[in-house]
């Protein structure tokens, strides 16, 4: 008994030193070079290390909307045009961009023509053409595949190829926001397509997670779930060679400031404002770039009357709270002076913010002047002003985080001076983000103050929250409005923004409904939420842009090897 | 104890199936995934709809639990919304061995956790060696010592230990031993992950990285282990059959290693017994920490995120290795005391 016991015991020490040698690898991709995994790199060759706090889930354009998969869609592949740094695009697969001026916009709107580059192909030398567009199009709307969004490719009538090198897009209805949400990254229908045809589904294709082609500067290497991702130059790639090497990209979710510290990484992303001053310290460069996301305030404004606090469907209540809270203090106290207060939804871009809105003051005397000729007066001495016996008590509820969580604290005592009690709610995401039909708090109209970071469909200027049609019930259940506000001017300008392909009258709309905003204080902005990059010493030629992120990434130098 | 070790497993597979359906039932109320899936922003609500629909999301819970417990090849999905079943079913379910596919990636659950599990298995075998040698070592000698200066200073030490969150000692040593040894031109530690991606995944690589994940780990549970060890010594110490050993001129290591430990060591089996099977669940913090790619993270970032299948996949790996590992204490139990016995 004893014996067997200590072979027992023996076996699993010796099956987990085993297994610890069949550590998780997704295989290199066939028809590339195999490095040994062993190998120490040659002095001279460039290698960039990124960090990456979060890692991305899939690499499959289509599939997945998180910011670390866009990221690496400039890697090893290319949209048909990308955004630099001034978030200005420029032509990456096409010749030049879709213009009315070129014909590529037709007059109505609806049917917009590109024509792609004839150089253009993927590693395996097989050529980029119409039919990768159409293809994917096709991808994006098949009810067999679970792609993360079919948006816009369900806006879409048609797509079509009178030749290799031109794609036609036919639009149902003249859809504006065309040229910030099309052709996030092609599929290569030479791969995929046999796939498709034997599985009836795209999800399970090797290539999502493995992609063996790409058309970028770089091709994955190698991807071990949980520790790194790594890219080689593209020897076939169409364009200029990249001067780097090989990206590596590391999965780091918490010491991220530590392993930068260390000289671990030559880039950190998604750098909390906490972390800036040590790394300035230590040598570091922070970068900062707009990318359209501000966070911000919303209310419930029940135009029904039936849910959330009535103080809030005054908008002079509203406007008190906007002059009640402190928020240059937030930004310089809790983000260092790195951040600035928004006065509009359409901050990062000033073409539609034009003429630029500016900021309600910090003005807590008139904040408390307003709450008193709105009827709202503290007649029982509890501190919190009342009205027709009901108590200007406001719930006010966020996503779990430290930058919010302190911004919650804050507001709360602000509020609380000029007579406001606020209960506050921290929920995670999941759970703040659900859907009325999932018993979200937010879209059930419990919590009357809500925050989060937000903005227009960037780099295009598209909202479509405040529309009457999407305020959620048992009818409507994912309706995105849980505002419950039903601005019957407000619709309409929402509504025809969207078909406005003509920039110039749009930008007349968009300038009516950021008034609106400003004026009925449907939004109030708390700080600008750019991407921030810390960039070690050795990078050089970086440049980031709040759409495409590592557009230049082929430019990308490396001093000091 | 054969009949005995049949019957206990036997009692195990109504014990699972109560557990998986209690998980089950917790996880579905634990966020939606697929609010998370526009990426930053809300998904929008004809994706929402399209996605709940092709993920089987929008089915009653017990349908849900039965697809995961024994398939849907069985019956046919309705994936393009017309209220008709018309795309048969690809899964086979947990009695057939198919834990599904991560909502989140895709991927199959297996293939996750079989990527992550060698990774927990080398850092938490590791630290629970460590841990039990070192507790051993320290509480045996503290017994033999008691109310010596070193006893004292071990007691104070493991006060301190004990009380100090896992996350503190974590993200302390890294500073110092990769942050600041670096800067000070001294030997230094690494920072995060398994291995040097630029120098490969060796066994020295590894080795140099896990050392401060599993001091951090072994700091806080050496602590409550050696006392635990030194107090059960401590009691049999002074029992009469030691009286009786030494009395009968027995060598003192042979009294302490051969009668005295052997009987101290039978709740600490216990305790041992009840620690291993959660070692494949690996030490989230510590995990996430040092960005080691192990169970704990997969568990804590498919968590976050509502992936039921991969959660379900490795809670129930845990509910498994729980049954068996008390089953293999009993065991135990029964070669450290000949007077207990199953049959």
């Amino acid at each position: 008994m004893r014996k067997s016991l200590l072979i027992v015991v023996s076996l699993l020490v010796a099956a987990s030193l085993v297994l610890s040698g069949c550590g998780g690898k997704t295989p290199a991709p066939t028809g590339t070079v195999q490095p040994a995994v062993t190998a120490v790199p040659s002095p001279a060759k460039k290698v960039v290390t990124i960090i990456f706090p979060q890692e991305f889930d899939t690499l499959g354009p289509l599939y997945t909307d998180m910011w670390f998969a866009w990221a690496t869609w400039q890697l090893y592949l290319a949209w048909a045009w990308e955004f630099d740094e001034n978030n200005e695009p420029f032509p990456k697969l096409v010749t030049e961009i879709p213009s009315a001026d070129n014909g590529g916009i037709s007059a109505d709107g609806t049917v917009i023509t590109m024509h792609l580059r004839d150089d253009i192909k993927w590693s395996d030398n097989v050529p980029i053409t119409a039919d990768d567009f159409i293809f994917t199009w096709q991808m994006a709307v098949s009810q067999q595949n679970t792609v993360s969004s079919a948006y816009p490719y369900d806006h879409i009538a048609d797509v079509s190829a009178p030749d290799p090198q031109t794609v036609v897009i036919t639009f149902a209805e003249p859809f504006a926001p065309w040229l910030a949400t099309l052709w996030h990254g092609i599929l290569p229908k030479h791969i995929l397509q046999p796939i498709y045809d034997a599985e009836g589904t795209l999800d399970n294709a090797d290539w999502l997670k493995n992609p063996t082609v790409g058309c970028g500067p770089f091709l994955l290497a190698e991807w071990q779930s949980g520790s790194f991702a790594r890219f080689e130059r593209n020897p076939n790639y169409w364009s200029t060679p990249a001067k780097i090497d090989e990206v590596f990209i590391r999965f780091v979710p918490e010491a991220q400031k530590e392993a930068l510290l260390a000289g671990d990484a030559d880039l950190g992303t998604y750098i909390p404002y906490s972390d800036v001053p040590d790394l300035e310290n230590a040598g570091l460069k922070i970068v900062t770039e707009p990318n359209g996301y501000n966070e911000g305030l919303f209310f419930l404004d029940d135009t029904s009357g039936k849910l959330g606090n009535p103080g809030l469907r005054d908008v002079n209540v509203r406007k008190a709270i906007v002059l009640a809270i402190d928020r240059d203090a937030i930004n310089r106290d809790l983000h260092y002076g790195l951040t600035k207060v928004p006065a509009s939804f359409w901050d990062a871009l000033p073409y539609y913010n034009d003429p630029p809105l500016t900021n309600y003051p910090y003005d807590p005397g008139q904040a408390k002047a307003l709450l008193d000729a709105a009827g709202w007066k503290d007649s029982n001495g509890d501190g919190t002003r009342d009205k027709d016996g009901v108590e200007l008590v406001l719930q006010y509820g966020t996503s779990i985080s430290k930058d919010r969580q302190d911004t919650q604290a804050v507001i709360q005592q602000d509020l609380a001076a000029v007579g406001i009690r606020v209960e506050i709610q921290s929920l995670d995401a999941d759970i703040f983000l659900a859907t009325y039909g999932e018993g979200g708090p937010a879209a059930k109209g419990q919590i009357d103050i809500m925050e989060w970071s937000d903005g227009p469909v960037f780099p295009d200027a598209d909202i479509y929250y405040w529309l009457c049609s999407e305020i959620p019930s048992a009818d409507n259940p994912q309706g995105s409005n849980w505002f419950y506000t039903c601005d019957q001017k407000l619709n309409d300008l929402v509504a025809l923004q969207s078909t406005q392909v003509d920039a110039n009258a749009r930008q007349k709309t968009i300038s009516q409904i950021n008034q609106l905003f400003y004026d009925q204080i449907y939004w109030i902005g708390l700080w600008q939420d750019p991407d921030v990059y810390a960039v070690g010493p050795r990078l050089q030629g970086e440049k980031f842009s709040g759409v495409t992120p590592f557009f230049n990434i082929a430019d990308w130098d490396i001093v000091n090897p | 104890m054969t009949r005995y070790l049949i019957r206990r497993l036997l009692q195990g597979i109504p014990l699972l199936l109560i557990i998986s359906f209690i998980l089950f039932a917790l996880m579905m109320n634990m966020g939606d995934p697929v609010a998370n899936m526009g990426g930053r922003r809300v998904t929008r609500s004809s994706d929402y709809q399209r996605l709940k629909r092709q993920l089987g999301l929008d089915k009653p819970i017990y349908i849900q639990y039965l697809y995961w417990l024994a398939g849907n090849d069985w019956t046919k999905v309705d994936m393009d919304g017309d209220g008709v079943g018309e795309t048969p079913g690809i899964r086979l379910g947990v009695l057939r061995g198919d834990f599904g596919t991560s909502l989140v990636d895709r991927s199959p659950v297996l293939e996750l956790i079989g990527e992550r599990i060698p990774n927990t298995l080398i850092l938490m075998v590791a630290a629970e060696v460590l841990i039990v040698l070192g507790a051993l070592v320290i509480g045996v000698y503290s017994a033999l010592r008691q109310y010596s200066l070193l006893d004292h200073t071990v007691t104070a030490l493991s006060f301190i230990g004990y009380s100090m969150p896992i996350f503190f000692v974590a993200m302390v040593s890294m500073y110092v031993f990769a942050v600041l040894f670096k800067r000070w031109g001294l030997p230094y530690l690494p920072t995060v992950g398994m291995f040097d991606p630029q120098v490969g995944e060796t066994l020295g690589q590894v080795a140099y990285h896990m050392v401060l994940p599993v001091v951090t780990m072994s700091v806080v549970s050496l602590a409550s282990y050696s006392r635990y060890i030194r107090s059960t010594m401590l009691d049999v110490l002074h029992q009469d059959y030691i009286r009786t050993a030494r009395s009968k001129g027995l060598n003192s290591r042979t009294v302490v290693f051969v009668h005295a430990l052997k009987n101290a060591s039978l709740p600490i089996a216990t305790v041992v017994g009840l620690d291993l099977p959660f070692l494949l669940g690996g030490a989230v913090v510590t995990e996430r920490i040092f960005a080691w790619p192990g169970m704990g993270r997969l568990f804590l970032d498919h968590v976050s995120r509502g992936d039921t299948p991969v959660v379900m996949g490795i809670l129930m790996l845990v509910a498994v290795a729980v049954v068996i590992f008390q089953i293999i204490t009993d065991i135990v139990y029964a070669w450290l005391d000949p007077r207990i016995r199953y049959d």
